[in-house]
């Protein structure tokens, strides 16, 4: 896959830069940001005409530009079908699960305080697999998607009703709640497996476990896009708050914050968010843990710059994981939550390795 | 909190272990039993010796595979308990097989099967013998329990064959009529497995084909080594995916669309059916262009039909007459 690292050489190396730049020579962060916004459009431009079918750069272009009305003629049904309904609502779905699932990330070691706090840090995930579970073994007559999300929201719902039941949610009450949730979702999905796991229909579930994108349609780019855009940004807006929780609850009320209210709004709004991407990919692992880190690193602790980055920065790094995912093993397919972790693991080992020494 | 992270790891420790018994069937032509005399019969299964001092008169069967092979050899009587069968018997054993119990749907715990005090266990896969399955197979021989693994389901390099064939498929039946003593019952349905398969012409337009088994987001397929292979090249069809080296493999729709097959094998599994497959394929933008969509080309196998085994001959056979229908 000489065309994947050709293509993303240039873009993380490029982000590296101006993202330093944004460090020394306080260039704006709307110009960062623009930046991000090119680098993420030019990678979705690359990465469509990358796959295991031999589908030439002017041959997807056409398919692209006829369904965008700029006229041409359209390829035959089927090399259109792989790149109009294939290859770019899977793209989308990457770029829209990405970023949602790395600034939800960057929200919740924010609201908790904990540095390996993550999407799922509230049985989403383990709510959400329980839920996929019941429909792809037990035949429950829900759309995946639906139930998934159900899942995850109950999941979230069990978790929170925990975490208040001994008075004001503290984030060490809200972690421990989430532990308590997620193991016993997750024992229930172990043992539904167990039970009925027959003849090879373990593969199923085992994709979606990981998570992957390969059934991404149309329909999951209307669900991620329209998540990311109605709960998504008005969590950017939370920028300013994130920065006084920093200080501590105390502090924060000092500041003028309603700790209780802002941790309630927030917590709610990134597992929605969360739910609505786990329920059209599974849950990919490792995006909204280590992303957050990683820009945190070459941005500093402000929010304000840490929130948009994350999120451009988790939507190119999962276009590009997916791309692999699709195209490395040709014609085989990885799920793509094998990649993200193959490559967020190390990255995560030395997070923890780094907090033990300091 | 590193506890949290060990939670979510669970059904992914339990998908792992199902896993273990993934790849259904390989076939390795399995070694010639080395007969001592006229009493012991000793086999090297998948790297294990096993010796049988006499005919095993108490079976338990793990898996369809098992179950169906004995019954062909008319050792339906020998069977004290079934476990993890993929699906109903076919038509002409479902007689002979109807009084047989299930002692469990899936694999059974090693209490279970000792319980039984089978004299023999004889699996379909490699995994189904483990500490949480039926139990360790040195651990069961220990206790007087000989164990036997279809050889088409070896997993190791040695004994995994480099691609399953129909003398693989014979060794098996032979092997099976020699441990059992009725060698002739085993001669007897090979050579009426090859008149069978004699009569299979090859497929005149030499079509492409996919071998679906399951899956519905990265379909789960028939590649180039096991017995979705075999079948498929005896029918004349060229497997799409035929040029990956395993057994079975995910494949991505961009593949498969891009390959446009002219026939499509639906396996028909309870937990994934043909019927929900072809829904799928017809609903699917990218997929209900496929030519093989558009013709309703599809030709159907039960799941237990599609693994390495007695049955393989007759499910060929099948899928030929649903071939020759279609054109």
């Amino acid at each position: 896959m000489t065309a994947t690292e050709e293509a993303a050489g240039p873009g993380v190396t490029g982000a590296t830069r101006a993202l330093a730049a944004l460090r020394g020579s306080r260039l704006t962060l709307a110009g960062v940001g623009l930046l991000g916004v090119v680098l993420l459009g030019a990678s979705i431009a690359v990465a469509v005409t990358i796959g295991p079918a031999d589908i030439g750069v002017g041959e997807v272009f056409r398919s692209l530009s006829s369904h965008l009305g700029i006229g041409s003629t359209p390829l035959s049904a089927l090399r259109d079908g792989i790149v109009w309904e294939l290859r770019l609502p899977r793209l989308l779905t990457a770029a829209a699960v990405g970023a949602g699932l790395a600034l939800s990330g960057a929200v919740m070691q924010a609201i908790t305080r904990n540095a390996l706090a993550d999407p799922y840090l509230l049985g989403l995930s383990s709510g959400a697999s329980l839920g996929a579970v019941a429909v792809l073994l037990l035949g429950v007559g829900l759309l995946l998607p639906v139930a998934a999300f159900l899942g995850a929201m109950l999941a979230l719902l069990a978790t929170l009703a925990l975490a208040r039941s001994a008075g004001a949610i503290t984030p060490a009450r809200t972690v421990l709640a989430g532990v308590a949730v997620s193991s016993l979702a997750a024992a229930i999905t172990s043992l539904v497996i167990f039970w009925t796991a027959t003849g090879d229909s373990y593969r199923e579930i085992l994709g979606w476990l990981l998570g992957s994108l390969a059934g991404a349609r149309w329909p999951a780019v209307a669900i991620a896009v329209v998540a990311l855009a109605v709960v998504g940004v008005p969590l950017l807006a939370g920028a300013r708050v994130l920065d006084a929780f920093a200080f501590g609850d105390t502090s924060a009320a000092a500041l003028g914050v309603n700790v209780p209210g802002v941790r309630w709004t927030l917590l709610g709004g990134t597992a929605l968010l969360t739910g609505a991407m786990v329920s059209v990919s599974g849950s990919i692992g490792f995006v909204g843990l280590v992303l957050p880190h990683a820009v945190r690193l070459l941005t500093g602790p402000g929010h304000r710059a840490l929130l948009p980055l994350s999120a451009l920065a988790g939507a190119i790094f999962l276009v590009w994981a997916d791309t692999a995912a699709r195209s490395l093993f040709d014609p085989r397919e990885l799920p793509v939550g094998v990649v993200t972790a193959i490559l967020g693991a190390p990255v995560f080992a030395l997070l923890l390795a780094r907090r033990t020494r300091t | 909190m590193h506890l949290r992270l060990a939670f979510p790891l669970l059904p992914l420790t339990a998908v792992a272990v199902l896993a273990g018994c993934a790849s259904p069937g390989a076939g390795a032509a399995p070694t010639p039993p080395a007969t001592t005399a006229a009493a012991a019969v000793a086999v090297d299964n998948c790297g294990t010796p096993v010796t049988f001092p006499a005919a095993p008169s108490r079976v338990l069967t793990i898996k369809s595979t098992s179950t169906e092979m004995l019954l062909a050899l008319g050792l339906g009587d020998r069977i004290v308990g079934t476990a993890f069968q993929d699906g109903p018997l076919p038509e002409n054993l479902a007689a002979d097989g109807a009084s047989l119990v299930s002692v469990a749907d899936q694999v059974p715990t090693e209490e279970a099967v000792l319980g039984l005090e089978p004299d023999l266990v004889y699996a379909g896969w490699e995994s189904n013998f483990s500490a949480d399955g039926a139990g360790e197979r040195d651990e069961l021989q220990s206790l007087g329990i000989a164990t036997y693994v279809s050889p088409a389901a070896c997993k190791e390099p040695e004994y995994k064959p480099k691609k399953l064939t129909w003398d693989s498929i014979f060794g098996e039946i032979r092997e099976v009529g020699d441990i059992f003593r009725v060698p002739e019952q085993a001669e007897k349905v090979v050579a009426a497995q090859q008149a069978e398969l004699a009569t299979v012409a090859p497929d005149a337009e030499g079509r492409t084909a996919l071998w679906w088994s399951s899956g519905d987001d990265t379909p789960y397929v028939g590649a180039g080594t096991g017995a979705p292979q075999l079948i498929l090249d005896t029918l004349g069809l060229t497997n799409i995916a035929g040029d990956v080296q395993d057994t079975w493999t995910p494949l991505g729709w961009e593949s498969i669309v891009a390959a446009d097959p002219d026939v499509i094998v639906l396996v028909d599994a309870s937990w994934n059916t043909a019927d929900s497959k072809i829904a799928t394929l017809q609903t699917d933008p990218a997929t209900k262009n496929l030519s093989a969509v558009k013709n309703s080309r599809y030709l159907l196998v039960p799941f237990p039909a599609s693994e390495a085994g007695v049955r393989s001959a007759d499910a060929t056979v099948d899928l030929a007459a649903q071939l020759a229908d279609l054109s």
